[in-house]
């Protein structure tokens, strides 16, 4: 089972993503800050992390800039989830190292698209490295 | 009668001529002085009595020493010495702020022209003083008004600067607030529209009908106010300038049939029948996502104010260097006195008759500012009961 980290201040926000994920079969863990999403991300290792930008304690790139000092994570799929909607956002979230960007509010079809077009992707990448 | 004496007629002749000298010297302005090596006053103008406050008889008891101020008489001397050794024709002092000295101990600025005058073998010297008073008085004064206006001007800058930082500092905390404000409404939005859908896909268990309808409306009702967030970001940008276009060739008829494919739903819920007349079978060098933006805005409201059973088209063809664009509909149309104002901010087509408002009235300028951020144009022509025509037009090969 695919480990997904949903990292979002907002409560209702995680129960929502944790609530369409785990029905599309991943297992989910949460974590309310940014510093919460460092610790998890390092001790969990999880397939693919979805990560607030704007939280408390640590903001979603700096959170991007610690994982991907570590080799081990420097080609997880990391998603970027705003609710900022400023032109050069999602080009200014790639650029710092993002593997995809979601505007909150995000519509479900595109957030189950996106986590699975993803996995499928890290999946094929180290089946090639492998075989 | 006695012939006239030659002797006499030529002693006549050149006492008149002397005479004319004089005349000529008392004409002058400037005081004019011959002074010999001992730097007494040998022959002087009646301007030289006027200036310096001496009767004639005066003068030629004194030194021309006196004539300098007291504090610089001791050096003077030795300045007419110096000039002995070089005698030319020249200004005294050049570059120095000369002085003379009336009677009454007054100074006054002057400009000193020397030459040297060769009289038996001693040199004399013809001195020629202008007072210059009026002409410093003048130059000091336009120093002066140069200085205050210099000074003004400073303060006037400053005063701009300050302005200019006033007026960045406000843009900036409004485009800050905007961002913020966008930031805190998207938040919430996000959680309602999803769990919307969450609850409209009947995963987490069945919706009675009339929970599946009130779930809808909510749906609905979110994604529409997240629309006018969107419209007041918008128009926010443009108006601070900081839209920038991202320019880059697309399919336009892949594009019409995706914004109709969006309004689509809409439309059915009127049983309106859309149409698609594109004759544009080429690329488009524009900003995809704002095209399709432009389309949307009034292909949306072509469908809000199109009655049940009504037809909305799109029409496109290249002509030249120019892709036109038409948006029409059999809508309820817009009275020609209101077709100035409706690209206007906040206006709502029926303001002036009265009817419902909806939307932010936002769209309409946002889809003219976009057009012309592309360097095209937008029209309307329409009429009440008869339908509404908008028209666009796009440069095909936008200037660089």
């Amino acid at each position: 089972m695919k480990k997904i980290l949903i990292a979002d201040d907002k409560a209702t926000s995680r129960e929502l993503l944790r609530t369409v994920l785990e029905r599309q079969g991943y297992a989910v863990t949460e974590a309310a800050d940014g510093e919460e999403a460092l610790q998890k991300a390092l001790a969990e290792t999880p397939d693919l992390i979805l990560l607030d930008l704007q939280m408390p304690r640590r903001t979603g790139y700096e959170v991007l800039g610690e994982l991907r000092k570590d080799p081990r994570h420097a080609e997880l799929p990391i998603i970027a989830l705003t609710a900022s909607a400023m032109q050069g956002d999602r080009e200014k979230a790639l650029a710092a190292g993002f593997t995809a960007y979601l505007a909150k509010p995000v519509a479900l079809v595109h957030l189950r698209e996106e986590v699975q077009r993803l996995l499928l992707l890290k999946d094929f990448e180290t089946a090639g490295e492998n075989g | 009668m006695t012939a006239p004496d030659p002797e006499q007629a030529r002693a006549h002749q050149e006492s008149s001529l002397e005479s004319r000298y004089r005349k000529l010297l008392h004409a002058a302005p400037d005081a004019i002085l011959e002074v010999n090596e001992e730097g007494r006053i040998l022959i002087l103008n009646e301007a030289a009595e006027r200036m310096f406050g001496y009767s004639r008889s005066e003068l030629l008891e004194l030194s021309v020493d006196q004539l300098v101020p007291a504090s610089m008489r001791g050096g003077h001397a030795q300045h007419r010495a110096a000039y002995a050794k070089r005698p030319n024709t020249r200004p005294m002092g050049t570059g120095l702020e000369l002085q003379g000295q009336r009677k009454d101990g007054s100074l006054f600025p002057v400009e000193i022209s020397l030459s040297p005058n060769w009289i038996e073998g001693s040199l004399h010297v013809i001195a020629s003083v202008r007072d210059i008073t009026e002409r410093k008085a003048v130059q000091d004064r336009i120093r002066l008004l140069r200085e205050q206006y210099t000074a003004e001007l400073t303060i006037k800058n400053e005063q701009l600067e300050s302005r200019n930082r006033e007026v960045e500092h406000a843009n900036r905390q409004k485009n800050e607030f905007l961002a913020s404000m966008s930031h805190e409404l998207r938040t919430p939005l996000h959680t309602i529209i999803g769990f919307s859908e969450l609850l409209a896909e009947q995963l987490e268990g069945p919706l009675g009908e009339k929970q599946q309808r009130f779930v809808g409306h909510i749906l609905q009702d979110a994604r529409h106010l997240l629309e006018l967030i969107n419209e007041i970001l918008d128009i926010s940008k443009i108006e601070s300038g900081r839209l920038e276009l991202k320019r880059e060739p697309f399919d336009f008829s892949q594009c019409v049939e995706e914004v109709l494919g969006g309004i689509r739903y809409q439309a059915a819920t009127k049983n309106i029948t859309l149409e698609n007349q594109n004759r544009f079978q080429s690329s488009l060098h524009a900003d995809r996502l704002r095209v399709k933006e432009i389309l949307y805005n009034l292909l949306s409201n072509a469908v809000k104010f199109t009655p049940e059973g009504g037809r909305v088209w799109v029409e496109a063809f290249s002509q030249g260097d120019t892709l036109h664009v038409s948006v029409c509909d059999t809508g309820i149309g817009i009275p020609e006195k209101e077709h100035p104002s409706i690209f206007e901010k906040f206006y709502q087509v029926g303001d002036a008759s009265g009817g419902t408002r909806e939307g932010t009235g936002l769209g309409l300028p946002i889809t003219k500012h976009l057009v012309e951020l592309h360097g095209g144009t937008v029209s309307v022509e329409s009429r009440p009961g008869q339908g509404s025509r908008f028209r666009l037009t796009f440069p095909l090969r936008p200037a660089t």
